[in-house]
């Protein structure tokens, strides 16, 4: 009788491990954390688009006219648009502000944005300008471009939030 | 006795019944999960496939800038391709429709050519049954202001149709 009870305490125990090593799967394989950012031939194309535009800013002679990609070299060596008497970082963050804006206007998706120009390091990445609208929690859409100014390289990362 | 006995072999049968359906219905709803995602990221990539493919179009020489340059149209073959001379290329195209709008401040859409135009149509073959793709492009002109000439480039979006049964 003891015996016959034993054995029901080893199969009860052995199904309940089975119960519970099944859940501990199903739960690894369900929360195992995805990513949320991702590469998007999209935005890709949006940030390489955008580098080419040509801006109002003349560093030396109008109508030498920079586009974006320039003006984040000018703005890393400190320039100046003599054409309009302004600093070029400045220049530049107003400028993408709008031109960004009336990008993603166009598009309904894309609820926000974020693009980061920074510096890279041996030890890793320096910030020197943030442009950014609209918070997000959904999936990220990111791309990068690397920019050479002399011997140093230059990041600019663009992620875009779809709604 | 017997009885007894008979009652733990219905308890276990129940139980590996029970056993057995929770896995199904845990397998069932793990492989919803999955197949959910596989939908999705299959979307994604026929998406992503279609917009790589709209460079294509982008880069042919009747329309491109520039044959280093990746996504730059010439606004002034745009300008030839959307007029008369654009007809002759109707056969041309491997696409249902080929459209570009310049971005701009303006909310207006005011077909090319025209004063102060934003919207470039090459091609349409008014097929219903399409489907339309898009990306951005930079669409260049040169200019020519006090004696120097430059390039002016704009951004634009590429918009092109592919019949639904092409896919």
């Amino acid at each position: 009788m003891k015996n016959k009870a034993q054995q029901e305490i080893v199969g009860f125990v052995l199904i309940v491990a089975l119960v519970v090593v099944g859940l501990m799967v199903f739960l690894v394989i369900t929360l195992r954390d995805t990513p949320t950012e991702k590469n998007s031939v999209e935005v890709e194309n949006l940030l390489d688009t955008l580098m080419k535009k040509t801006t109002g800013c003349a560093i030396s002679f109008e109508p030498q006219y920079e586009n974006f990609q320039d003006l984040f070299k000018s703005c890393y060596k400190g320039k100046t648009c003599t054409n309009i008497e302004e600093n070029t970082c400045q220049y530049l963050e107003k400028e993408l502000e709008k031109t960004i804006g009336m990008l993603l206007e166009t598009e309904a998706t894309i609820s926000s944005y974020q693009l980061d120009f920074l510096e890279r390091e041996n030890d890793g990445e320096k910030g020197i300008l943030r442009v950014s609208e609209g918070g997000c929690n959904q999936t990220v859409s990111t791309t990068q471009k690397t920019i050479i100014s002399g011997s140093d390289k230059l990041v600019i990362r663009m992620k875009v939030c779809k709604a | 006795m017997v009885k007894a006995g008979q009652m733990k072999i219905q308890q276990m049968a129940f139980m590996i019944v029970a056993v057995f359906f929770f896995f199904i219905l845990v397998g069932i709803f793990f492989l919803r999960v999955q197949f959910a995602d596989l939908q999705g990221t299959s979307a994604e990539l026929q998406k992503e496939q279609a917009i790589s493919s709209l460079s294509v179009i982008a880069n042919m020489p009747e329309l491109n800038c520039d044959s280093r340059e990746n996504l730059c149209l010439d606004q002034d073959k745009l300008e030839v391709m959307s007029g008369e001379f654009g007809n002759k290329y109707d056969d041309f195209w491997p696409v249902s429709s080929i459209k570009v709008y310049i971005i701009s401040t303006s909310k207006e859409i005011i077909q090319c050519p025209g004063i102060n135009c934003n919207y470039f149509e090459l091609f349409d073959n008014g097929q219903k049954n399409s489907e339309e793709y898009s990306t951005y492009v930079s669409v260049c002109e040169k200019r020519k202001e006090t004696g120097y000439v430059y390039d002016n480039c704009e951004i634009a979006k590429l918009v092109v149709g592919r019949n639904i049964n092409e896919k």
